[in-house]
């Protein structure tokens, strides 16, 4: 009884912190078009950061203290295969950290023009994919591998409809719309590099996420995880939700701040 | 022969051949369909040349064998660790092994290889260097599709990211040995990763060493744009190298760091951990982050000339002085990452041959973690004359000088241990000594660049080149030199030559003082670094020759080393024991180490230095308990 209580809770919370951070991205929409004030953005950014690092990356994980010690138990390994990714993970951050600050060095106070329904709409499906995940992450934790497959699949074709509209759409778009990514136009200078560059390099990241999550699918459909051992499921769900914190820098730096510069 | 043809290492040759034929065939056939130019000067096209290279080192990671297991996991199936050992003798370094102390030295072979390779370019050009005009690299002269002067750069500029990736692999050797014998445990956290980052790195080197082939680059390892934007294709070969090369150094200092927090013994307390651990969590936690700067820096100038896009390009919008940013956001980080284990090392035997507690255990161990965060917010050091804005010119100083302070901690400790103590002075100790002098020359030479008003003459010449040999040697090359004299031993069960080794130590140091004390003399008198000549009117020919007469014995000295080494694997005199009296855990037992280390768990019971006090031993062997299995 408790048991599904439990699960219950937990599946609340998840709806719970989705509602947050989907009212937090409107906030900031409306607070870009409204205000143009960069500081608020970057609070808002970082306070969904936050959400998504406690409640979906449950960072607080590495805090565990190992409950067996013998160095060669599924749980001792666990907490070192963790710590391992979060350190991957805060290294890969480096990376991002550093096409930020290529953006605001080239860019500063401008930013490309964009189709700002389609901007709105992927950051969307990226956030409801992230809640699909932590959902399946949660139902693996409760043993419903069922579950979590089902979950996972609704993840996956987010994602994927995530990178085609960023690379299929949002490129074609706005290669059409003049932006070109060899700054070839003395007008818009250096944004379309900019532009291709940081949407590509987090592009590419999505893709890799969506092969990890075909791996860990493919490994539960013939039943390698269990409620208690399930690290792949955890560090799959992990990356994906760090593909999404990336994406809440990238999605203000490159469609809210600053004026937009017209190709024409 | 045979065993070569089938070892991993030969099969991941081939294949990067081959996956550089897909990449580059790929590249070319999509150009056919689009109307656009397939050949040029080096056959292949240059986005050819560059996807070549990179599917080419995938392809060798795969085609080696050492991402078997991983890609098992992927498909569900489960795999088991290794209880006895695959391979015997030589045949274990060119093969996969996952055994920490085989990786640990096959990064000190392939460190040592670089080396040789890198010391020949210094060779080469240094003897071009001996005398003012151009003697044998004239412009007539032409080999790989460069003439003299042009190969003079693509050698100075080989010898450079060369020997830094020899130094990244020769530190990632020690403490791959080390690291793990010196906290207790029985392997690196992630011993497949661990495999990965060394093989990763065997690409990287050919795929850099191409470059050379490939009309070379004249930019120096700093690959700076507008320059690195149009020198030929062997530039991108260079960031490319270098790009794989970093991920060998990121995967494996994330293994390091988890490692250290993860694997230790029983009872090792933080401040109990030997010295050369800390110096390894140092400095794997810059090579862990600080590394993908230079990797991000130097695939926005390979984008830039393959797509044009001009992040650096101030014709069309972007800023050169961000790729300089980009670039010592790393690269100054980077310049602790080669010092900090050779300081540790240092600090690590001095003890031993000194029989002496090592003065201010916490404060060393302090200074190398003080070193590394302080050593982030100093990078701007570089770019004083580079048209940076001006007022980041006095905060970048004074962060600058303050590294000093941490460093001269250490400084503090090592006379106050060597104080009084009973010095006796086998090789690996000439070592510790000759390190000990050389990096303080390089310490001393070091504010003047760092100070605002002598930098602005000093920048570009000779006497910044002085200045970071000297730091280099002194932080890694003598303490390198000491850990391979003094785990030799260890490794082998054989140790080297004491006789040579001393002629080693008594040849190189004093030509190595000719070298740089005379490149520093040169360049206050007005000698341009990165030069293949220079005007006879200044006086500098006599020199010059002195200086190249300097290299030329280090390279005799080294090559000696080289002998001694070979020849003592085999026929070395017998040192199965604790030969130098150490108290750290791996020489209480005997060498060689056996597959999983110690027979049975150590714990910590005491401090690591306390040399000289009688039954205050610092580990010993746990009890067997039950149920605990091969830990
Ligand atoms: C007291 C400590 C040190 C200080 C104050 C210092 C300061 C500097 C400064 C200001 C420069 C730039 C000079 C110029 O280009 O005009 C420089 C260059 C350099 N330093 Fe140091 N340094 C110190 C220690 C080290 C150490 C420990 C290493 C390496 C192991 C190192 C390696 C280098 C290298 C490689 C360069 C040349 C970079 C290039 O190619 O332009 N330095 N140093
Ligand atoms: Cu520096």
């Amino acid at each position: 009884m408790s048991h599904s209580q439990n699960k219950s809770a937990a599946l609340m919370q998840g709806v719970i912190i989705f509602i947050y951070l989907t009212a937090l991205t409107i906030l900031e929409y409306f607070v870009a078009v409204a205000f143009d004030a960069v500081p608020l953005l970057i609070v808002v950014a970082i306070a969904k950061a936050a959400l998504v690092l406690y409640y979906f990356m449950h960072i607080y994980k590495l805090n565990e203290t190992d409950s067996d010690t013998n160095h060669d138990s599924y749980a001792y390994k666990t907490i070192t295969n963790r710590l391992g990714l979060w350190l991957f993970l805060l290294s890969d951050s480096f990376v991002f950290a550093g096409l930020l600050v290529m953006r605001s060095n080239l860019l500063g106070l401008t930013r490309p023009e964009l189709n700002q329904v389609l901007g709105l709409g992927v950051t969307a499906v990226l956030l409801i994919s992230s809640f699909f995940m932590n959902r399946g992450e949660l139902l693996m934790a409760h043993g419903d591998v069922k579950g979590f497959m089902r979950n996972t699949v609704i993840t996956f074709i987010l994602g994927l409809g995530f990178l085609l509209g960023v690379v299929l759409l949002e490129w074609r778009i706005a290669a059409h719309e003049g932006l070109t990514a060899d700054f070839g136009n003395p007008v818009t200078g250096p944004v379309g590099g900019v532009f291709y560059m940081m949407t590509g390099m987090h592009a590419f990241h999505v893709f890799t996420g969506l092969i990890f999550l075909a791996v860990v699918w493919n490994n539960a459909r013939k039943g390698l995880y269990t409620a208690e051992q399930h690290w792949g499921v955890e560090a799959a769900a992990v990356y994906w939700h760090f593909v999404d914190l990336v994406w809440i820098f990238f999605y203000p730096a490159l469609y809210l701040i600053g004026t937009a510069v017209s190709a024409h | 022969m045979k065993k070569f043809f089938t070892s991993a290492l030969f099969k991941g040759l081939v294949w990067q051949v081959i996956g550089f034929f897909i990449g580059a065939s790929l590249v070319t056939g999509i150009r056919a369909l689009m109307g656009l130019s397939t050949t040029d000067t080096f056959f292949f096209t240059e986005p050819a040349w560059v996807l070549g290279s990179f599917i080419g080192a995938i392809s060798f990671l795969v085609g080696c064998g050492v991402t078997d297991d991983w890609i098992k996991w992927a498909r569900g199936i489960e795999t088991h660790d290794e209880h006895e050992e695959h391979w015997h003798g030589w045949e274990k370094f060119i093969n996969v092994s996952f055994d920490h102390k085989v990786i640990g030295i096959q990064y000190t072979l392939i460190a040592l290889a670089l080396l040789a390779i890198g010391g020949t370019f210094a060779l080469i050009f240094r003897t071009e260097l001996a005398a003012s005009q151009l003697q044998f690299l004239t412009t007539e002269f032409q080999l790989f599709g460069q003439n003299g002067p042009q190969l003079y750069n693509t050698l100075m500029s080989l010898h450079g990211i060369v020997m830094i990736i020899s130094i990244l692999l020769g530190i990632s050797g020690i403490i791959n040995y080390a690291v793990p014998l010196l906290i207790g445990a029985a392997d690196m956290s992630f011993p497949r990763l661990n495999a990965f980052s060394y093989w990763i790195a065997v690409p990287a080197a050919v795929t850099l060493i191409s470059s050379l082939f490939l009309g070379g680059f004249d930019t120096g390892w700093t690959g700076y744009p507008p320059l690195s934007s149009r020198a030929p294709v062997g530039m991108q070969m260079f960031f490319m190298g270098v790009f794989i090369a970093g991920w060998s150094s990121i995967l494996g200092a994330l293994n390091v760091v988890v490692t250290v927090i993860r694997m230790r013994a029983k009872g090792m307390a933080a401040m109990k951990m030997p010295i050369f651990v800390w110096a390894s969590l140092a400095t794997s936690i810059i090579a862990m982050t600080a590394t993908q700067f230079i990797g991000l820096a130097f695939q926005l100038v390979m984008f830039q000339r393959l797509f044009g896009m001009g992040f650096f390009d101030p014709s069309k919008g972007g800023n050169p002085v961000l790729f300089q940013h980009l670039f010592w956001f790393y690269s100054h980080p980077a310049v602790y990452v080669f010092i900090l284990p050779g300081l540790g090392v240092i600090s690590e035997l001095l003890p031993v041959f000194v029989r002496k507690p090592l003065y201010g255990y916490r404060w060393i161990a302090m200074s190398s973690i003080g070193i590394a965060l302080v050593g982030f917010v100093v990078w701007a050091h570089h770019m004083f004359t580079s048209g940076m804005n001006e007022y980041l010119r006095v905060p970048f100083m004074y962060s600058t000088l303050l590294v000093s302070v941490p460093t001269g901690v250490k400084f503090f400790s090592w006379v106050a241990t060597m104080w009084k103590g009973k010095i006796s002075t086998p090789t690996p100790m000439l070592f510790v000594l000759g390190a000990i002098i050389v990096f303080l020359m390089g310490g001393l030479s070091g504010p003047p660049h760092a100070t605002v008003s002598t930098d602005l003459h000093l920048h570009d010449t000779y006497f910044v080149v002085g200045h970071f040999h000297d730091t280099i040697f002194g932080g890694f090359v003598f303490p390198f030199f000491a850990a391979i004299y003094y785990w030799f031993p260890k490794a082998t069960g054989r140790r080297m030559s004491e006789f040579w080794g001393k002629v080693h130590f008594w040849l190189m140091t004093p030509s190595f003082f000719v070298l740089t004390f005379g490149m520093m003399y040169v360049g206050l008198l007005g000698m341009r670094r990165r030069i293949a000549d220079y005007d006879p009117a200044l006086g500098l020919d006599t020199a010059h020759l002195v200086l190249t007469i300097g290299a030329f014995l280090i390279a005799l000295s080294v090559l000696i080393f080289f002998i001694n080494f070979f020849y003592s694997i085999k026929n070395g005199e017998k040192a199965e024991g604790n030969i130098w009296e150490s108290r750290s855990p791996e020489w209480q037992v005997p060498s060689p180490m056996s597959l999983h280390n110690y027979p049975t768990p150590i714990e910590v019971v005491g401090e690591p230095y306390d040399y000289g006090l009688k039954d205050a031993p610092y580990t010993r062997f746990a009890p067997a308990s039950k149920g605990k299995g091969k830990h």
